[in-house]
């Protein structure tokens, strides 16, 4: 690939994708073009199809119709040019591995399988552990990680792929305040780039601030854009079926002063103590 | 060499079955690892229970069509054939109907046992067949042939092989399937490969410990490795190397007692997985409890320091806040050790003192006290339980917890017995801004923003105000301006006004 290549095309296109496990599809006509270098976060409410959504792009699932290019290749035949981060509950945390042990595993894709891994393979995983932070636990078991550290693990797993894309299942659940910055610094690293990262993410609260484009999903796409024209009452309380009531706030108020407040409903702890 | 010529001319007839079951061992404990880490140990139990459907079956063609006698390659065949459809029903079982997986292993690989039961004990078939029902329960390592010789070695080499070569592809496809998907590896052809491993190990694997025991051969020692170590290449090499010894601890037991070696070699498996769950240096029970026992819990530091903040001496002797604590004695030495090295506490020759942290310590905590004792009050505590029960609820000392409970309680200013409740001084840190509300009498403070409408006018950002007295029971509060007049509001009121401390404490 080369760089005039990737910004005429989409990093990633998804065309009229349909996805089902049963008689309901999980994703339902889902069509969008994500352009190069952004980092895109992926909102709506449980069992909405984000995680199907990030597998149907890693060509995990198979689309029942419609397709996914990545960088104007079919996802079929595209191999580990897409990343993956994996949701922290997914993970089996008793696995014998050691921390750097899973970086390495961001380099198996460029390996046939009768190859070694090389002397470069291992510099590449320990310097993708440099960049997170974790060099010093390389020897640990992941289970013996924090949350936080554990989310980092992965996160120089798909540093070390030195993949175009980057998708993750929700980074964010589950850590403190301290690692939420630290994963959000390797991002806004990432993106600087020119990697584009597709991310889950369940805090409306904080969704505009991280992301340059959102898309809003519940079966079908609701909007895909800016933070500022998808985070739009009307749109939020069609998705999110008005149990948001709040959401009527939005209208009376600007979104900055909503978000300050901390009135968004099920997204955690906006609200200062009494 | 002397020892080796004698042991051979004695045990010459053992050395077939030694072979073969080293082995067999080795393989069915390596393919274990992956079993085990992917769950499927369900896998090998169901294989070994068709197989006598299979072994039958292949045995009856061979009769039947050839003529030929009890045809090792067809049995094999059979028994692979037989444990390939046992996984194909149970998959099939499990996503047409709302039968639960485990509820389908248990149909099918009982049905197809007893398929081949059927057929052994019908009269019909029955004269065709001669395979020994016992031997194919609990196993006949001791009578094994050339044949037989060479499947194990057939199989563990296919079985070396495959894992060498695709260690890879088999770690990333059991620890994260949906990135090894991503890159390329065929994830499902990784998982047939593994199912063929796993039927032809425990197909070999039969011989030795019978189709009951053989899922033992398979998952024990794995089992045991796993709890030993905490990389999987590792684990396999010790899952074989535990999988042999148990073999030849166990055959030679057996040998000794006189007894079958089949079960003799499981018992022992069984006994090294005790032992190591009890004995793991990193995972072992003796070493978390060991682990649990030197562990100073939170609760005797906590006591420690309250009861040195509740003292008057200056420096407590070491021995009065041991008489004051419910625990024994090394253990509140831990503790004492432990809070100095946290620089909670100094120490003088035998008498404790708080440092500022330490101080600020032991005021949350009775802070925390002091609020759930009025919490239980309230609550219709009878008086004499309530210290005693405040103790238990004073670990419960997190932040959010004790503002809550504070708040909920209207912020009270004296406990039930009396004694002054510590103000809440982790919110007051210096600019940061809190609730009117948390206002002390006396102490000083700027409003930086005011919720209430009503209150605008009255209240400005900017102005600075200090704490007055409360009224009604303490359900009033006042706010007093620098001109003197004074603002009576209510929780809610006061809870709208925003102010941040403008000098410290004056106490």
């Amino acid at each position: 690939m080369n760089s005039s290549q990737s910004a005429s095309k989409p990093a990633i296109e998804v065309d009229n994708l349909t996805v089902s496990y049963g008689p309901v599809p999980a994703l339902l006509d889902v069509s969008l073009a994500i352009p190069a270098g952004k980092l895109v976060g992926v909102i709506g409410p449980n069992g909405s199809g984000k995680s199907t959504l990030i597998k149907a792009i890693l060509g995990f699932v198979k689309p029942d119709i419609g397709s996914v290019k990545i960088l104007g290749e079919d996802v079929a035949r595209v191999k580990g040019r897409v990343a993956y981060v994996p949701q922290r509950g997914s993970v089996d945390w008793d696995f014998p591995i050691t921390v750097r042990e899973v970086a390495l595993m961001g380099r198996y894709g460029s390996k046939r399988w009768w190859q070694d891994m090389s002397r470069n393979d291992y510099a590449l995983a320990d310097r993708a552990l440099q960049q997170v932070r974790m060099s010093e636990f390389s020897k640990r078991q992941i289970g013996q990680l924090s949350g936080g550290q554990q989310q980092r693990v992965f996160m120089a797993r798909a540093l070390a792929q030195d993949a175009d894309i980057l998708l993750l299942d929700e980074p964010f659940a589950g850590v403190d305040a301290a690692t939420e910055g630290a994963i959000l610094n390797v991002l806004t690293e990432a993106r600087q780039k020119g990697k584009t990262m597709v991310v889950v993410h369940h805090d409306l609260e904080t969704a505009c601030e991280y992301f340059d484009l959102l898309i809003l999903l519940k079966q079908r796409m609701f909007a895909f854009g800016s933070p500022t024209q998808v985070l739009e009452p009307e749109l939020l309380s069609e998705v999110y079926e008005g149990k948001l009531r709040v959401f009527e706030a939005l209208t009376n108020h600007t979104l900055e002063e909503v978000l300050q407040k901390g009135l968004v409903p099920g997204t955690g702890e906006g609200r200062p103590p009494r | 060499m002397d020892w080796l010529t004698e042991f051979h001319l004695a045990n010459g007839h053992l050395i077939k079955p030694l072979v073969v079951g080293t082995l067999v061992s080795l393989a069915c404990s390596v393919v274990g690892c992956f079993i085990i880490l992917r769950r499927l140990s369900f896998l090998s139990d169901a294989i070994a229970h068709a197989m006598l459907a299979g072994v039958v079956g292949g045995y009856l063609l061979m009769k039947l069509l050839f003529g030929t006698e009890a045809h090792v390659g067809a049995m094999l065949l059979g028994a692979l054939l037989a444990g390939v459809v046992t996984v194909g029903m149970v998959g099939f079982v499990t996503r047409v109907s709302r039968v639960k997986q485990d509820t389908a292993i248990g149909i099918m690989y009982t049905g197809i046992f007893a398929l081949g039961a059927f057929a052994i004990s019908m009269k019909s078939l029955g004269q065709y067949i001669h395979i020994d029902i016992y031997h194919f329960i609990v196993g006949s390592v001791i009578s094994v042939g050339n044949s037989e010789l060479w499947i194990a070695g057939l199989v563990t080499a296919f079985i070396v092989a495959v894992v060498m070569m695709f260690f890879r592809q088999l770690q990333l496809t059991s620890f994260d399937p949906v990135m090894a998907a991503s890159i390329g590896v065929p994830v499902v052809a990784v998982d047939y490969l593994l199912t063929a491993c796993t039927s032809l190990v425990v197909v070999s694997g039969v011989r030795i410990a019978g189709v009951i025991l053989v899922v033992a051969l398979v998952i024990t020692p794995a089992a045991s490795a796993y709890l030993l170590f905490d990389r999987l290449n590792r684990m396999i090499v010790a899952a074989a190397a535990i999988g042999i010894s148990c073999f030849w601890a166990g055959f030679f037991l057996a040998h000794a007692a006189g007894a079958s070696p089949g079960p003799s070699i499981v018992i022992t498996g069984t006994a090294f997985f005790l032992a190591t769950l009890v004995l793991a240096p990193k995972y072992g029970l003796l070493v978390d409890w060991n682990r649990r026992r030197r562990a100073v819990p939170q609760e005797i530091k906590e006591d420690v320091l309250g009861a040195i903040l509740r003292s008057e001496q200056e420096w407590v002797p070491i021995n009065d806040v041991v008489r004051h604590i419910a625990s024994n004695k090394p253990k509140i030495r831990r503790a004492i050790m432990q809070l100095i090295r946290q620089d909670l506490l100094d120490q003088k020759d035998a008498g404790l003192r708080l440092t500022s942290k330490g101080r600020r310590e032991g005021r949350r905590l009775l802070r925390a006290h002091r609020i759930w004792e009025t919490y239980l009050d309230r609550m219709g505590t009878p008086a004499n339980e309530l210290h005693g029960q405040a103790h238990k609820l004073e670990h419960m000392n997190d932040e959010k917890t004790i503002d809550y409970l504070d708040d909920k309680l209207g912020h009270p200013l004296k406990d039930p017995h009396g004694s002054t409740i510590p103000e809440d001084f982790v919110d007051f840190e210096e600019l940061s801004e809190v609730r009117s509300s948390l206002l002390r009498e006396g102490f000083r403070a700027e409003i930086v923003r005011v919720e209430d409408a009503a209150l605008r006018d009255r209240l400005m950002p900017g102005t600075k105000v200090s704490g007055g007295p409360r009224s009604a029971d303490g359900i009033r509060w006042s706010l007093v301006t620098e001109d003197g007049s004074t603002i009576e509001l209510s929780h809610d009121q006061a809870d709208a006004v925003f102010v941040h401390r403008v000098e410290s404490d004056p106490s």
